[in-house]
């Protein structure tokens, strides 16, 4: 399962290390950790958006613990189960077709989120290839997410290789 | 069974040279015994109603020759010969039109018509005309069989029509090119370029001079065609098939596949009224992501779930083998 997760941390060096080793220990594998520098709280606290996946319920709860522990303050423990799990790849002119844009697009499809994305450039001039990997939390949200990058593809001349099983 | 062969070019050899190499075993095993009352191609015919000599005709075959070079063999249009023979069966390999379907087309009607049996490789025909070839064969009461065209050597269409009598088949599902799927594999395998792939696999006598109808997906969308009117039914026609080729396809992008487990195939997928082509992500393992010139399809099912079948989908011999079972099974079917 994935686990987004956010903790208030003190604005001081080695706190965030603090917090993601007892995830690493249960093995959990980190996907993204965002820094809300712009949100601090009035006592000077760094709100750090983490997501990661982890085997089980049972392992969260002994990160939790384990978190608790250290002091460190969880604000928000948000558990997605998210099933299923599918790549795309894309080839073009990429790095001018906003793929920001589309990460944010899919990102904000309910259900969905952006867990990998790769680049590779071909020769000077040349197409360039990326994949493009989505956790998503139900076949709908998938499908979704499919649309979305047809859509974009076709908009931007760009060749979509979906999953055969996603299409 | 009576038979006339038209068309004796790579699959026309291989037949007749099957056939008479595995004369006895036919015999003893299936109870069969071909004779070969007519064969036909562009140089003319040879005709004879007793039956021609297999071992001429394969020594013919093995030299490439053309059928003129058949002691007594003149200059005649394969539709007199297929109207005015008496035989029980037309096997139609003249070479695929995708286009008119000619001249594999009018050799079909006739043969249906003057009420002959017909077993064909020919895909042209069968995208052009399928529905009315399947009506005709059923108004005339005569054995209508195709295997051959779709998955070469591999029995894709008996496999289905067996499923089928109990199961529905949601989608079929497709690597049905040997020589866009050798590209895929050198590409992935070696890290080298589309262009430098086509031209190694032109040496090779795998891909075509003109590669385009293999890379453009045309011919597994002619493929993925056949399947989708003879087994979802329906009269669907190339037009409707949505088709992307292979063309833009990068190794580094067969390398970020490979990187999350994947790895990038050609793949027909058909559903009742919806076909398309295009490239894919198959799951490295998975039936589908079979390598060099190997073809596999996949039916999905509501009982069975998933059953798929592979191996080689061309070669002269290969192809022939499949014709050859057509053939014998309609020898049983008459009982």
């Amino acid at each position: 399962m994935i686990v987004k997760m956010v903790l208030e941390l003190e604005d001081i060096p080695g706190q965030l290390l603090k917090a993601l080793e007892p995830i690493a220990r249960f093995g959990g594998n980190i996907q993204s950790i965002i820094h809300q520098r712009a949100r601090k709280t009035p006592t000077g606290r760094v709100p750090v958006m983490l997501v990661f996946e982890i085997g089980d319920r049972a392992r969260l709860g002994k990160v939790l613990a384990e978190l608790r522990s250290r002091n460190i303050l969880v604000r928000e423990v948000g558990e997605r189960v998210y099933m299923l799990r599918s790549a795309f790849i894309i080839i073009g002119h990429i790095v001018h077709a906003d793929i920001r844009q589309l990460v944010d697009r899919l990102n904000g499809i309910p259900g969905l989120m952006v867990s990998d994305l790769s680049l590779m450039m071909g020769e000077p001039g040349g197409e360039s290839s990326a994949r493009l990997s989505v956790a998503a939390r139900d076949r709908e949200s998938l499908q979704m997410a499919v649309r979305s990058l047809e859509e974009f593809s076709r908009r931007k001349n760009l060749l979509l290789i979906p999953s055969a099983e996603e299409s | 069974m009576r038979m006339i062969v038209v068309g004796f070019g790579n699959v026309g050899r291989a037949l007749i040279q099957v056939m008479a190499e595995k004369g006895r075993e036919l015999r003893d095993r299936e109870g069969f015994s071909p004779v070969v009352v007519g064969v036909v191609d562009d140089s003319g015919a040879a005709v004879r109603e007793d039956g021609l000599d297999l071992k001429v005709l394969a020594s013919l075959a093995r030299r490439k020759g053309k059928v003129i070079g058949y002691p007594g063999a003149r200059r005649r249009d394969a539709a007199e010969v297929i109207e005015s023979t008496d035989a029980d069966l037309v096997v139609e390999l003249t070479p695929t039109n995708i286009r008119t379907g000619e001249p594999g087309l009018g050799h079909i009607k006739k043969a249906m018509e003057t009420g002959k049996h017909v077993v064909t490789s020919n895909k042209g025909p069968l995208i052009v005309a399928f529905r009315e070839l399947d009506s005709l064969a059923r108004r005339k009461g005569v054995e209508f069989r195709y295997s051959a065209s779709v998955g070469g050597a591999i029995p894709v269409i008996s496999l289905a029509r067996r499923l089928m009598r109990s199961n529905e088949i949601l989608e079929i599902r497709g690597v049905l090119n040997g020589t866009t799927n050798y590209i895929l594999t050198r590409m992935e395998e070696e890290g080298i370029p589309l262009d430098m792939v086509v031209r190694e696999a032109q040496e090779l006598g795998i891909a075509e001079k003109d590669p385009s109808l293999d890379i453009d997906g045309v011919d597994t969308a002619a493929k993925l065609l056949i399947l989708h009117n003879a087994i979802l039914g329906g009269d669907a026609r190339l037009r409707d098939v949505r088709i992307t080729g292979i063309r833009r396809v990068r190794p580094e992008a067969m390398r970020l596949a490979r990187e999350a487990g994947y790895t990038v195939r050609l793949v027909g997928t058909a559903r009742r009224g919806e076909l398309e082509v295009s490239p894919k992500l198959v799951p490295v393992g998975h039936p589908l992501s079979v390598g060099g010139t190997l073809n596999a399809v996949t039916f999905r099912l509501d009982l069975a779930r998933e059953i798929s079948i592979a191996g080689f989908g061309a070669g002269p011999v290969e192809t022939a083998s499949s014709v050859l079972a057509d053939i014998v099974e309609i020898h049983h079917a008459l009982g």
